[in-house]
């Protein structure tokens, strides 16, 4: 593995030919940058893996059935599993999706669960990206280029090959496909996720399209072809959000959706992953529920933990944040991308007051966690390996089966004290190394 | 026949232009600057007005700098290169990432250079070497006929344009019209016949045709319809 540490540069320096960015905004500019890349992998075992195997794939089927639940008869509200309020407040929450069945009766094809692994090897759930979790293109385009730079090393270790991972993309979209070809619907270059929409097209065989370059026609969708007639559209992989996907159905001052397209996956005419609608159920409040979910609808116990949880919502809760504060970390249910997360630790007693208020004032916005001491990763900083925080973003493909693929995004924290892995945030990434015995 | 929207059908076509722009404006470029070094120092001038970009350099190292390197400046090197890229990156899927990157590195060699090119025709050869793998890279492995064919009705009408301003022979013109129709008849973008028949009657003229040269190449410019 650390012939790997010797070609770093030659790595990074094809990530860059490659063109594996991301974007993001800064002062209102949109600026690429390079996503730093450790060579370091994380290395999961097969009989570790086995397991996570088997958590994901029960928690994202038990997310599933959620999905389809609440947006029709709502058996678990019914039955006082989850309240009521905290279904309908959410802003994932879609009404315009209500008794909507999508193909295939599947609604998060792709799911990105975070994870962490404690001290204690136990792995904790963080959180759960049903609407367009991205990540899978960079660990796969990352395999392709360590295994010309260190191929002794991979003759060597059986390390389950990640590189299929368009395959069983594929697969997920044909196996919701109505009738058509498979698209992957990008809001355009500007995008901060825009060479995973380009690449994951590439690798997939799906056509890549822009907004405009769909249209809907007799209650159906086509993708305009220049000179010739349009195609028909079976299977949409969209990597735009759910307020933007349809003006006439959503908000109607956004650009970068295709009217008319909600009316054709109402009448089940076109496949759109990940379904919308899906925010619902990756709620931050919403996850505190997720094993409730897992023992009402598969009649089973969670095999993965969710990190200790409380709502602020719920009296009894509440009262233990406010006391516990310092200690605990705190998060805005309606931010992503590592906003809105406050460690209490971090805390000037004044400040502490201040989210103590606020929390008063808005119980529903905010749960709090204990702080999981999860395990450093090396890194490699100059000539030296140093330990920094990771995270894992598995990847859960619903089509004909569940599967998890057998890879998934480890990405790290630069800075020495944080806890903040997120790439908008300073972060990198590492490969994840499966083991195939 | 593969599938491509009206907008990927602009950016191959747009592309082949900015692409071919920086490799045929690089190569005069060389030339120029090598008449500069202990000739004539205002060379520039010439060569702005020859491919109607407007004269806004003090010096010779003024041009030298802000021609290649200066991002803002609509019309250098840098600028047409960030362009090329920039429609090259939304068509990832026609092109394939193998064929991308050299479009990639020869951006990020111009950026790389940027300010500290004493050398610029030793230095920006890099350039000129990833263009041209570029090209011979896209001819063989972009799959479909259709885009390979888009880019180069973009890629020769460009030549043809600098050609004609710089100057070149019509011999090399000649060449490089019968291979512009030769991709031109096999795509689908809709054109002006009457302007590739007038073009054709000048460009058959041989040195003749530099009477008819503001025709010729508003004849060029006006080939297509929407692109």
């Amino acid at each position: 593995m650390f012939e790997l540490v010797d070609h770093t540069e030659n790595i990074n320096r094809l990530l860059a030919r490659y063109g594996v960015k991301f974007g993001i905004y800064k002062n209102h500019e949109f600026h690429e940058q390079l996503f730093p890349f450790d060579p370091l992998p994380r290395v999961i075992s097969a009989e570790e893996f086995d397991f996570l195997n088997r958590g994901l794939s029960q928690r994202v089927n038990a997310l599933n059935l959620f999905l389809a639940d609440v947006y029709s008869e709502k058996k678990i509200i019914k039955d006082g599993v989850i309240p009521a309020d905290f279904v309908y407040s959410s802003k994932g929450y879609l009404p315009q999706c209500e008794k909507i069945v999508p193909p295939g009766k599947i609604y998060s094809h792709i799911s990105g669960i975070d994870l962490v692994q404690g001290k204690d090897k136990n792995w904790y759930i963080l959180e759960d990206n049903l609407r367009i979790p991205s990540g899978a293109s960079y660990p796969m385009i990352a395999r392709e280029l360590t295994r010309r730079a260190a191929p002794a090393t991979f003759s060597r270790t059986r390390i389950a090959d990640n590189r299929n991972y368009a395959v069983m993309l594929k697969e997920t979209l044909d196996y919701v496909n109505t009738g058509g070809i498979n698209v992957v619907l990008t809001p355009g270059r500007y995008n901060a996720a825009f060479f995973e929409h380009s690449y994951l097209a590439e690798r997939s065989g799906a056509v890549l399209a822009m907004p405009q370059d769909l249209l809907v026609e007799n209650n159906k969708l086509y993708y305009r072809q220049y000179g010739g007639r349009n195609l028909q559209v079976g299977a949409v992989y969209r990597r735009l959000s759910d307020e933007y996907l349809d003006p006439l159905c959503f908000l109607p001052e956004s650009l970068i959706g295709v009217p008319g397209i909600m009316n054709v996956y109402r009448s089940g005419n076109v496949a759109i992953v990940n379904a919308p609608g899906n925010g619902v159920a990756d709620d931050k409040g919403i996850y505190y529920f997720v094993p409730h979910m897992i023992k009402y609808y598969l009649g089973e116990e969670a095999i993965l933990k969710n990190a200790p949880t409380y709502l602020a919502f719920y009296e009894k809760d509440r009262e233990f944040i406010l006391e516990h504060l310092e200690r605990l970390v705190v998060k805005d249910v309606s931010e992503a991308g590592g906003y809105g997360v406050i460690f209490g630790r971090d805390l000037t007693k004044e400040k502490l007051r201040e989210l103590a208020e606020v929390i008063k004032a808005e119980p529903r916005r905010f749960i709090a966690q204990e702080v999981i001491d999860f395990i450093d990763l090396g890194i490699v900083e100059g000539d030296h390996e140093v330990p920094r925080k990771a995270d894992l973003r598995a990847f859960v493909l619903a089509g004909k089966d569940t599967r998890v693929w057998p890879s998934g995004l480890t990405r790290f924290s630069r800075n020495p004290n944080s806890f903040v892995v997120n790439s908008s945030q300073g972060g990198g990434f590492k490969d994840t190394w499966v083991l195939s015995r | 026949m593969g599938i491509i929207s009206i907008e990927k059908a602009d950016r191959l076509f747009w592309l082949g232009r900015y692409a071919e722009r920086v490799l045929t404006t690089l190569v005069a470029f060389f030339d120029f600057y090598d008449e500069m070094i202990d000739g004539d120092e205002k060379a520039y001038r010439t060569y702005c007005k020859k491919i109607a970009i407007p004269d806004v350099y003090k010096s010779k190292e003024d041009f030298q700098q802000k021609y290649l390197f200066d991002g803002q400046n609509p019309d250098s090197v840098i600028s047409n290169m960030e362009r090329a890229f920039d429609n090259a990156v939304v068509i990832r899927g026609e092109l394939g990432t193998y064929t991308l990157s050299y479009i990639q590195m020869a951006l990020d060699v111009l950026k790389g250079e940027g300010g500290k090119a004493d050398a610029p025709a030793y230095d920006l050869q890099q350039v000129i070497d990833y263009l041209n793998a570029f090209w011979g890279c896209m001819d063989d492995q972009t799959e479909d006929e259709e885009c390979r064919n888009i880019i180069k009705c973009g890629k020769y009408l460009e030549r043809l344009d600098l050609y004609m301003r710089l100057g070149y022979s019509a011999k090399a013109i000649d060449k490089e019209f019968s291979k512009f129709e030769n991709r031109l008849h096999r795509v689908r973008l809709p054109y002006r016949r009457e302007n590739e028949d007038r073009l054709r009657e000048i460009i058959s003229l041989g040195d003749g045709w530099r009477e008819y040269e503001k025709e010729a190449l508003e004849a060029l410019w006006n080939l297509f319809e929407v692109i």
